[in-house]
Protein backbone atom coordinates (compact mmCIF):
# COMPACT_ATOMS: atom_id res chain seq x y z
CA UNK A 1 0.00 0.00 0.00
CA UNK A 2 3.09 2.28 1.12
CA UNK A 3 4.98 1.96 -2.14
CA UNK A 4 1.41 1.93 -4.21
CA UNK A 5 0.87 5.17 -2.42
CA UNK A 6 4.13 6.21 -3.61
CA UNK A 7 4.04 5.90 -7.45
CA UNK A 8 1.40 9.21 -7.17
CA UNK A 9 4.42 11.39 -6.62
CA UNK A 10 6.86 12.26 -9.86
CA UNK A 11 9.12 10.07 -10.51
CA UNK A 12 12.04 12.05 -10.27
CA UNK A 13 10.85 13.04 -6.63
CA UNK A 14 10.57 9.62 -5.97
CA UNK A 15 14.23 9.07 -6.84
CA UNK A 16 15.65 11.86 -4.68
CA UNK A 17 13.06 11.27 -1.40
CA UNK A 18 11.46 7.74 -1.61
CA UNK A 19 13.36 5.67 0.09
CA UNK A 20 13.61 8.05 2.61
CA UNK A 21 9.52 9.02 2.94
CA UNK A 22 9.12 4.99 3.34
CA UNK A 23 11.66 4.76 6.12
CA UNK A 24 10.21 7.48 7.86
CA UNK A 25 6.62 5.83 7.85
CA UNK A 26 8.01 2.21 8.81
CA UNK A 27 8.91 4.25 12.11
CA UNK A 28 5.95 6.72 12.65
CA UNK A 29 3.46 4.33 11.63
CA UNK A 30 1.28 4.17 9.11
CA UNK A 31 -2.38 3.69 9.27
CA UNK A 32 -5.26 6.00 7.42
CA UNK A 33 -4.23 9.48 8.73
CA UNK A 34 -0.47 8.76 7.31
CA UNK A 35 -1.71 7.25 3.65
CA UNK A 36 -4.15 9.90 3.22
CA UNK A 37 -1.27 12.11 3.59
CA UNK A 38 0.97 10.63 0.78
CA UNK A 39 -1.92 10.93 -1.21
CA UNK A 40 -2.22 14.35 -1.20
CA UNK A 41 1.24 14.84 -0.72
CA UNK A 42 1.79 13.28 -3.91
CA UNK A 43 -0.78 15.14 -6.04
CA UNK A 44 0.82 18.43 -4.14
CA UNK A 45 3.88 17.23 -5.86
CA UNK A 46 2.54 16.47 -9.65
CA UNK A 47 1.20 19.74 -9.35
CA UNK A 48 4.74 21.74 -7.81
CA UNK A 49 6.28 19.54 -10.76
CA UNK A 50 3.61 20.59 -13.83
CA UNK A 51 3.77 24.20 -12.32
CA UNK A 52 7.59 24.51 -12.55
CA UNK A 53 7.84 22.94 -16.05
CA UNK A 54 5.32 25.36 -17.13
CA UNK A 55 6.00 28.26 -15.55
CA UNK A 56 9.54 28.72 -14.81
CA UNK A 57 10.46 26.12 -17.49
CA UNK A 58 13.50 23.68 -16.81
CA UNK A 59 12.16 20.54 -15.14
CA UNK A 60 12.22 17.69 -17.31
CA UNK A 61 8.54 15.76 -17.25
CA UNK A 62 6.86 13.35 -18.93
CA UNK A 63 2.91 13.02 -19.47
CA UNK A 64 1.82 9.55 -20.47
CA UNK A 65 -0.53 7.93 -18.38
CA UNK A 66 -1.06 4.64 -20.03
CA UNK A 67 2.61 4.58 -21.46
CA UNK A 68 3.35 1.52 -19.85
CA UNK A 69 1.97 -1.74 -19.73
CA UNK A 70 0.51 -1.00 -23.51
CA UNK A 71 -0.40 -4.82 -24.17
CA UNK A 72 -2.51 -4.35 -21.14
CA UNK A 73 -4.59 -1.85 -22.09
CA UNK A 74 -4.61 -3.19 -25.85
CA UNK A 75 -6.05 -6.13 -23.56
CA UNK A 76 -8.81 -4.18 -22.13
CA UNK A 77 -9.66 -1.71 -25.07
CA UNK A 78 -10.17 -5.52 -26.88
CA UNK A 79 -12.73 -6.49 -23.87
CA UNK A 80 -14.19 -3.31 -24.15
CA UNK A 81 -15.16 -3.81 -27.75
CA UNK A 82 -15.82 -7.12 -27.33
CA UNK A 83 -19.54 -7.26 -26.91
CA UNK A 84 -20.89 -4.71 -29.17
CA UNK A 85 -18.11 -6.21 -31.24
CA UNK A 86 -20.34 -9.43 -31.36
CA UNK A 87 -23.71 -7.80 -31.23
CA UNK A 88 -22.26 -6.18 -34.57
CA UNK A 89 -21.23 -9.10 -36.02
CA UNK A 90 -23.84 -11.86 -34.85
CA UNK A 91 -26.13 -8.81 -36.56
CA UNK A 92 -24.53 -8.39 -39.80
CA UNK A 93 -24.44 -12.64 -40.23
CA UNK A 94 -28.07 -12.92 -39.39
CA UNK A 95 -29.91 -9.64 -41.16
CA UNK A 96 -27.54 -9.09 -44.02
CA UNK A 97 -26.29 -12.42 -44.73
CA UNK A 98 -29.78 -13.99 -44.23
CA UNK A 99 -28.35 -16.89 -41.87
CA UNK A 100 -31.96 -17.30 -40.32
CA UNK A 101 -30.49 -19.90 -38.13
CA UNK A 102 -29.12 -17.15 -36.20
CA UNK A 103 -32.70 -15.21 -35.67
CA UNK A 104 -33.80 -17.18 -33.00
CA UNK A 105 -30.78 -16.30 -30.94
CA UNK A 106 -30.32 -12.86 -31.82
CA UNK A 107 -34.46 -11.67 -30.84
CA UNK A 108 -33.96 -12.12 -27.08
CA UNK A 109 -30.63 -10.53 -27.46
CA UNK A 110 -32.25 -7.75 -29.17
CA UNK A 111 -35.57 -6.92 -27.02
CA UNK A 112 -33.04 -7.11 -23.75
CA UNK A 113 -31.42 -4.04 -25.88
CA UNK A 114 -33.87 -2.16 -26.85
CA UNK A 115 -35.82 -2.84 -22.94
CA UNK A 116 -32.50 -1.44 -20.80
CA UNK A 117 -31.90 1.89 -22.72
CA UNK A 118 -28.53 2.02 -20.61
CA UNK A 119 -26.78 -1.33 -22.22
CA UNK A 120 -28.50 0.23 -26.01
CA UNK A 121 -26.26 2.66 -24.88
CA UNK A 122 -23.09 1.36 -23.60
CA UNK A 123 -22.93 -1.02 -26.74
CA UNK A 124 -23.04 1.80 -29.08
CA UNK A 125 -20.32 4.09 -26.50
CA UNK A 126 -17.92 1.29 -26.49
CA UNK A 127 -16.70 1.49 -29.99
CA UNK A 128 -15.03 5.24 -28.93
CA UNK A 129 -14.09 3.89 -25.09
CA UNK A 130 -11.99 1.48 -26.66
CA UNK A 131 -10.39 3.43 -29.02
CA UNK A 132 -9.49 5.73 -26.34
CA UNK A 133 -8.46 3.11 -23.89
CA UNK A 134 -6.47 1.46 -27.35
CA UNK A 135 -4.47 4.29 -28.31
CA UNK A 136 -3.62 6.63 -25.39
CA UNK A 137 -0.88 4.31 -24.64
CA UNK A 138 0.88 5.00 -27.94
CA UNK A 139 1.33 8.71 -27.16
CA UNK A 140 3.01 11.11 -24.72
CA UNK A 141 4.21 14.28 -23.73
CA UNK A 142 7.64 15.31 -22.75
CA UNK A 143 8.10 18.73 -21.03
CA UNK A 144 12.34 19.46 -21.69
CA UNK A 145 14.64 22.03 -20.55
CA UNK A 146 14.65 24.22 -23.75
CA UNK A 147 17.83 25.75 -25.34
CA UNK A 148 17.19 29.29 -23.99
CA UNK A 149 16.96 30.04 -20.72
CA UNK A 150 13.84 29.84 -19.01
CA UNK A 151 12.11 28.18 -21.47
CA UNK A 152 10.07 24.67 -21.80
CA UNK A 153 9.83 22.52 -24.88
CA UNK A 154 7.12 20.39 -25.55
CA UNK A 155 7.60 17.29 -27.47
CA UNK A 156 5.06 14.81 -28.40
CA UNK A 157 5.82 11.33 -28.50
CA UNK A 158 4.26 8.79 -31.19
CA UNK A 159 4.57 4.86 -31.05
CA UNK A 160 2.85 1.96 -33.27
CA UNK A 161 2.74 -1.14 -31.51
CA UNK A 162 0.91 -4.02 -33.35
CA UNK A 163 -1.79 -4.46 -30.82
CA UNK A 164 -2.62 -1.10 -29.82
CA UNK A 165 -3.42 -0.46 -33.07
CA UNK A 166 -5.22 -3.53 -34.17
CA UNK A 167 -8.06 -2.91 -31.60
CA UNK A 168 -8.11 0.56 -32.49
CA UNK A 169 -8.57 -0.26 -36.55
CA UNK A 170 -11.89 -2.56 -35.01
CA UNK A 171 -13.17 -0.18 -32.55
CA UNK A 172 -12.99 2.25 -35.40
CA UNK A 173 -14.63 0.03 -37.93
CA UNK A 174 -17.38 -1.37 -35.09
CA UNK A 175 -17.59 2.43 -34.71
CA UNK A 176 -17.67 3.31 -38.09
CA UNK A 177 -20.37 0.61 -38.58
CA UNK A 178 -22.65 1.21 -35.79
CA UNK A 179 -22.47 5.21 -36.80
CA UNK A 180 -23.70 4.27 -40.40
CA UNK A 181 -26.16 1.78 -39.02
CA UNK A 182 -27.64 4.81 -36.69
CA UNK A 183 -27.82 7.48 -39.39
CA UNK A 184 -29.17 5.06 -41.97
CA UNK A 185 -32.06 3.82 -39.74
CA UNK A 186 -32.97 6.64 -37.46
CA UNK A 187 -31.93 9.61 -39.07
CA UNK A 188 -32.74 8.90 -42.41
CA UNK A 189 -35.19 6.29 -41.58
CA UNK A 190 -34.67 3.99 -45.13
CA UNK A 191 -34.21 0.45 -44.45
CA UNK A 192 -37.20 -2.46 -43.48
CA UNK B 1 -6.10 25.83 18.15
CA UNK B 2 -5.13 26.46 20.87
CA UNK B 3 -2.86 23.24 21.11
CA UNK B 4 -0.98 24.49 18.04
CA UNK B 5 0.55 27.89 18.72
CA UNK B 6 2.85 27.80 15.97
CA UNK B 7 1.12 27.45 13.76
CA UNK B 8 0.02 23.99 11.53
CA UNK B 9 -0.20 25.46 7.93
CA UNK B 10 2.99 26.38 7.61
CA UNK B 11 5.25 22.92 7.75
CA UNK B 12 8.47 24.65 6.61
CA UNK B 13 8.59 27.15 8.98
CA UNK B 14 8.11 24.38 11.46
CA UNK B 15 11.22 22.02 9.98
CA UNK B 16 13.17 25.14 9.48
CA UNK B 17 12.72 26.20 13.34
CA UNK B 18 13.37 21.96 13.89
CA UNK B 19 16.88 22.27 12.21
CA UNK B 20 18.18 25.52 13.94
CA UNK B 21 18.90 22.71 16.65
CA UNK B 22 20.85 20.59 14.82
CA UNK B 23 20.62 18.21 11.85
CA UNK B 24 18.40 15.82 11.74
CA UNK B 25 16.47 13.04 9.69
CA UNK B 26 12.63 12.83 8.74
CA UNK B 27 11.54 11.13 11.96
CA UNK B 28 13.53 12.93 14.17
CA UNK B 29 11.84 16.08 13.12
CA UNK B 30 8.67 14.66 13.48
CA UNK B 31 8.75 14.33 16.79
CA UNK B 32 10.90 17.70 17.53
CA UNK B 33 8.15 19.63 15.63
CA UNK B 34 5.30 17.49 18.03
CA UNK B 35 6.83 17.98 20.91
CA UNK B 36 7.79 21.64 20.57
CA UNK B 37 4.37 22.72 18.50
CA UNK B 38 2.15 20.43 19.24
CA UNK B 39 2.01 19.59 15.44
CA UNK B 40 1.64 15.79 13.66
CA UNK B 41 3.12 16.60 10.49
CA UNK B 42 1.93 13.76 7.81
CA UNK B 43 4.63 12.07 6.16
CA UNK B 44 3.67 13.69 2.43
CA UNK B 45 3.47 17.06 4.09
CA UNK B 46 6.88 16.92 5.98
CA UNK B 47 9.21 15.53 3.08
CA UNK B 48 6.47 17.80 0.39
CA UNK B 49 8.13 20.71 2.77
CA UNK B 50 11.57 19.15 3.11
CA UNK B 51 12.05 18.97 -0.70
CA UNK B 52 10.79 22.69 -1.10
CA UNK B 53 13.48 23.52 1.33
CA UNK B 54 16.08 22.18 -0.11
CA UNK B 55 15.00 23.33 -3.56
CA UNK B 56 15.23 26.60 -2.06
CA UNK B 57 18.72 26.19 -0.79
CA UNK B 58 17.38 26.66 2.79
CA UNK B 59 18.71 23.10 4.16
CA UNK B 60 21.06 20.77 2.53
CA UNK B 61 20.92 16.72 3.07
CA UNK B 62 24.08 15.04 4.74
CA UNK B 63 25.51 11.39 3.76
CA UNK B 64 22.93 8.58 4.16
CA UNK B 65 22.38 6.87 7.47
CA UNK B 66 21.11 3.30 6.59
CA UNK B 67 17.77 3.98 4.94
CA UNK B 68 17.69 7.80 6.28
CA UNK B 69 18.95 10.84 5.83
CA UNK B 70 19.76 13.71 7.91
CA UNK B 71 19.16 17.14 6.96
CA UNK B 72 20.87 20.54 8.20
CA UNK B 73 19.87 24.25 8.16
CA UNK B 74 22.37 25.84 5.09
CA UNK B 75 23.55 29.06 6.60
CA UNK B 76 21.74 30.86 4.26
CA UNK B 77 18.91 29.41 5.70
CA UNK B 78 19.64 30.27 9.08
CA UNK B 79 19.31 34.04 8.06
CA UNK B 80 16.17 33.53 5.97
CA UNK B 81 14.66 31.98 9.49
CA UNK B 82 15.70 34.49 11.90
CA UNK B 83 14.32 37.44 9.14
CA UNK B 84 11.11 35.26 9.36
CA UNK B 85 10.84 34.81 13.58
CA UNK B 86 11.53 38.81 13.16
CA UNK B 87 8.89 39.37 10.87
CA UNK B 88 6.70 36.95 13.52
CA UNK B 89 7.36 38.34 16.59
CA UNK B 90 6.38 41.94 15.79
CA UNK B 91 3.38 40.05 14.32
CA UNK B 92 2.85 38.65 17.75
CA UNK B 93 3.91 40.92 19.46
CA UNK B 94 1.06 43.32 17.88
CA UNK B 95 -1.44 41.24 18.59
CA UNK B 96 -0.67 40.86 21.86
CA UNK B 97 -1.12 44.34 22.41
CA UNK B 98 -3.90 45.05 20.59
CA UNK B 99 -5.66 42.13 22.07
CA UNK B 100 -5.01 43.30 26.04
CA UNK B 101 -3.16 40.31 26.91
Amino acid sequence: MKRLLLRLYPARWRERYGDELLALVDEAGFGPRAALDMARGGMRERVHALRRAIVQGGAEMVIGPAWRHPTGWALVAALVLAPTLLLVGMSYLTYELGLSGLAAMMEPVNDAINRVRPLDLLLVAAPLIALLVALVPLLRLELRRGAEEGTTEAVVGLRLRAANLLVGLAALAVGGLLLGHIVVESVLQIGP
Amino acid sequence: MASNPAGSNDPGLLLMISLAGGPKHGHAMLLDVKRFAGVQLGPGTLYGALSRLEEAGVVEALPAEGRRRPYRLTASGRGLLARRLEALRDAVQTGIERVGA
